[in-house]
């Protein structure tokens, strides 16, 4: 297994390449320009010009992707157009930990949440309890992200104050001890979480659902049951455990949505996280930023891919690697 | 089992929803003392993006601009006179123009100048600076400040976008200012700026009085060095307030500086800029009290606001803002390929030009989304700046069949298929805008309903705002909706300057040598009262050729709650008096 890995790493660092490659090129073809900030009445017309020379965007393409090709290979993915100068690591850096904490929390209900109501489901198939989740599971999948979000904030952030509407956290909440920061954390993660759980919980019960009611016809739940094991046994033993292999596929693709962030939802609540840096970055032109994005996200999609892969080994002894 | 299972999960969850809930009505109820004193004694600003930079010499957002304002001294105090539309400059002891009575909102107290000085060929000022001015580190604020600032100002690798304020600065027509000679500094209280021309006084007060870094601070720091220093995320000011803390993306929270002379410390103890960047979260905060203070609210919304939170309250500011229809002048695609000036083959005749701007209902715009908060545009030259606006301009009036008979005169007739047709050619064309602006989006299909029904085809395009200012500069496009926003000084040769390679944003190519004249006569005039027989004419020219089509001037309107008092709007900014706002303690809350 290890050579295994090996091999898939070994390969994954071409690809990424290209597509950094790829990146670099396309974002320079396109129209838009980083300076076009500084291109202003009363701003005069030099500043744009020396704004591009700090750059680097005034040598021809070939000697920027040298230059820039140089930088990477020494781990140095150059500083950031937009935000200041700041190293593109340290943008990063400050987006990644409040991405994470949203998806790793959305993550755990999503499942949580998604395999259970497809457990009872698919165990309860054809009565009301059934009908009554899968047209809610329906509803919720079926519903933009970004429109549920303003609608639980006018619901529970206006209507009926009992959450705030974005921000981390209160003004002031440094002063309320360790304990009460959490709180005030976890409060202010109510709605995001919730907003991203519910839309993905959803499509997480639809696939558990199908998945389960395929396995629970075959015939070796037929024979535990017949063999008198508990119930309890034959569901969550014997039939979830093969009723979940394509939802471990689910889980290796959500592997870049903890890192990428939830765009909409980071917008919506003010959330300073990887989906806003990425799309800022992009509306900004801020090439070193994209890059490094683009880096983030295309290793962790071949990333993801690999610990599907590897956890289909673990789930299904049958599949060798 | 399965209902064992969801017992279990049903009880954790609901333990859990149940400790939220506590902990939010606990908040709702101002239960704990620390968040309502907290609320107190913070002002609460929302504002849809980070500052860029704390630094005077970089910072280009309005953010970044509004912070600056209540961190760093600054040299002089400047106000906008609603009654005159002028902007008058204040030192200690002497201001550039009496006040008019009621007028004056603004001490005088936070400038560093004590007095000035222009010299009877106005190629010089002096500056006489006051004794008592600190940094917050305790060091004086001294004239050696503002000229090394100056010169960071003027280092082309630190690339300011304020270095347009020096070029009248001793060697700067030779393309480099001699900064020896240009500013002078004989001592730590007095401050000379030399001019290789004569400068009005108003221009060299506004040129000159850029904020100052303090110089023992940043000496150490290299120009290549400077836009990524750790020193600009810990500014050293000497204003009504410090920098407590700044989480990037999230919120700069200010801090009144006790010790601040500079006009005094600020009233209120602590202010909080919060990045918001959607527009519905904003007006959700302003209402339930999260925020305090709301920019530029979108008319369709006040009624809704007003309704929901009587606490709140919507004040207007302007008008400095107006948006226009732009029709090419000159024909792009000729002047591409062979670099000749020719007219457009459509808009390239003023009568066509005036003939649009006759066929589009302006006023329906306004009725239909600006209401009260829109008013008809005739030139540039804002309502606001009263001592150079022309109030005799009659506005062309929405007039379909007027329009028809100029463009039948010009010889554009009704084709087969009802659109017009001149040698062949038909009237059609697209009209493109940048995408995101709801008001833009909203006057467009007006203005496509309009042309139509005169036999006009106008196509609507939405561009990214990238895309679209590239193909503006690039004079790609034939139509386009766009807005300006004017500074207070009037200076419009960029944008009709006949010029086209001087004036980058003469995006239309119109030409008008006598315009260019008005301009520079103006200029010329060392009081500026004394250039409005310019700019009436100025005005006069621009409403008879019709370059472009003005739309609408826009009146800023900024959500406040009511807590807040002593808040006074002025067209120079929001934030204007900031200093002087204080903030009703609620009720529950006891100090």
């Amino acid at each position: 297994m290890l050579i295994y890995i090996f091999r898939r790493l070994l390969i994954a660092i071409p690809l990424i390449f290209g597509v950094l490659t790829l990146t670099f090129f396309v974002i320079r073809l396109a129209p838009g320009d980083p300076a076009a900030f500084f291109i202003q009445p009363g701003i005069s017309p030099n500043v744009a010009e020396q704004i591009r020379a700090q750059y680097g965007l005034n040598d021809p393409l070939p000697v920027q992707y040298v230059k820039w090709l140089a930088s990477v290979l020494q781990g140095d993915f150059g500083r950031s157009f937009s935000r200041a100068q700041q190293p593109v690591v340290d943008v990063i850096a400050g987006a990644l930990p409040i991405t994470m904490t949203i998806a790793l929390l959305t993550l755990v209900a999503n499942f949580t949440f998604g395999i259970f109501v497809g457990i009872v489901s698919a165990v309860r198939q054809n009565t009301f309890l059934d009908r009554f989740l899968t047209v809610t599971a329906l509803f919720f999948y079926s519903m933009p992200e970004f429109w549920f979000a303003l609608m639980m904030i006018i619901l529970f952030a206006l209507k009926f104050p009992l959450f705030p509407a974005s921000g981390l956290n209160e003004i002031g909440a440094e002063g309320f001890g360790p304990a009460g920061f959490f709180f005030d954390r976890l409060w202010h993660l109510v709605l995001p979480v919730t907003v991203l759980s519910i839309n993905g919980a959803a499509g997480i019960a639809r696939y558990v659902r199908g998945s389960m009611l395929e396995v629970i016809r075959q015939d070796y739940i037929r024979t535990a049951r017949a063999k008198g094991l508990p119930e309890k046994v034959v569901i969550f033993r014997h039939a979830l455990r093969n009723a979940l292999l394509p939802v471990i596929t689910l889980m290796g693709s959500s592997l870049p949505f903890i890192f990428s962030g939830a765009l909409f939802i980071e917008v919506i609540f003010a959330f300073p996280g990887m989906g806003r840096v990425t799309v800022e970055a992009i509306f900004a032109r801020d090439y070193p930023l994209i890059i490094a994005n683009t880096f983030i996200s295309g290793s962790l999609i071949v990333l993801g891919n690999l610990f599907a892969d590897l956890l289909y080994a673990v789930a299904d002894p049958r599949i060798k690697l | 089992m399965i209902k064992r299972t969801f017992a279990t999960s049903g009880l954790v969850g609901s333990l859990l929803i149940a400790l939220l809930l506590l902990y939010s009505c606990n908040r709702h109820n101002g239960g704990k003392a620390g968040k309502g004193a907290a609320m107190d004694s913070t002002l609460v600003i929302a504002m849809l993006g980070d500052a860029d930079y704390l630094n005077p010499v970089l910072g280009s957002t309005v953010t970044s601009g509004n912070i600056i304002g209540l961190i760093y001294p600054s040299l002089l105090q400047s106000e906008f006179d609603t009654e005159t539309g002028l902007l008058n400059y204040m030192a200690l002891e002497k201001k550039l123009r009496e006040i008019t009575p009621g007028q004056a909102k603004k001490t005088a107290k936070g400038a560093i100048a004590r007095s000035w000085s222009m010299s009877a060929d106005h190629k010089s000022i002096t500056y006489i600076l006051r004794s008592d001015a600190f940094w917050n580190d305790g060091k004086p604020v001294v004239s050696g400040d503002f000229k090394f600032t100056y010169k960071l100002y003027g280092n082309p690798v630190i690339a300011s976008a304020r270095q347009q304020y020096l070029a009248e600065l001793v060697g700067a027509d030779k393309g480099n200012v001699d900064f020896d000679k240009a500013i002078e500094t004989p001592d730590d209280r007095t401050l000379v700026f030399r001019f290789y021309k004569p400068v009005p006084e108003h221009l060299a007060l506004f040129h000159t009085s850029l904020t100052p870094l303090p110089a023992h601070q940043w000496k150490n720091v290299k120009p290549d060095e400077f836009r990524h220093s750790p020193l600009n995320i810990e500014p050293l000011g000497a204003g009504p307030y410090h920098l407590k803390s700044w989480k990037q993306q999230q919120e700069i929270v200010l801090a009144s500086s006790r010790n601040s002379n500079l006009p005094k410390p600020g009233t209120i103890p602590l202010i909080t800029f919060r990045v918001v960047p959607d527009y519905t979260v904003r007006l959700t905060q302003l209402q339930t009290g999260a925020v305090d203070v709301v920019e530029n609210i979108k008319p369709e919304d006040f009624t809704a606001l007003l309704k929901a939170n009587r606490e709140i309250d919507v004040k207007t500011v302007g008008l400095r803002v107006y948006d226009y229809v732009g029709w090419s002048n000159i024909d792009q695609n000729e002047l591409h390929r062979s670099g000749k000036l020719k007219p457009h083959p459509l808009f390239g005749s003023a009568w066509v030009r005036l003939a649009l701007t006759q066929a589009i209902d302006r006023e329906a715009i306004i009725d239909g989304y600006l209401k009260q908060y829109g008013v008809l545009c005739n030139t540039d030259v804002s309502p606001s700046l009263k001592w150079a606006y022309n109030d005799r301009i009659v506005p062309h009036a929405f007039d379909p069949s007027k329009a028809t008979a100029l463009l039948k005169a010009e010889g554009w007739l009704p084709g087969p298929d009802g659109i017009l047709q001149k040698q062949g050619r038909k009237f059609s064309f697209v009209l493109y805008t940048n995408s995101g602006n709801a008001r833009r989006n909203y006057a467009s299909v007006i203005i496509q309903q309009n042309l139509r029904s005169i036999g006009i085809d106008c196509k609507l395009d939405v561009q990214e705002s990238n895309v679209f200012f590239e193909n503006l500069q690039q004079r790609k496009l034939d139509a386009w909706m766009a807005g300006w926003s004017i500074g207070l000084e009037i200076d419009p040769l960029d944008v009709w300057g006949s010029d086209l390679k001087k004036s980058r944003f003469n995006f239309t190519g119109y030409q008008n040598p006598r315009l260019d004249q008005l301009c520079e006569l103006a200029k010329q005039k060392m009081e500026p009262t004394g250039a409005r027989p310019y700019w009436l004419e100025y005005q006069e020219i621009l409403h008879r050729d019709q370059p472009i089509t003005f739309l609408y001037w826009m009146k800023e309107t900024q959500g406040f709650s009511r807590r807040i008092e002593g808040e006074e709007l002025n067209i120079s900014g929001t934030f204007y008096n900031i200093d002087d706002w204080r903030l009703r303690p609620s009720a529950n809350v006891a100090f």
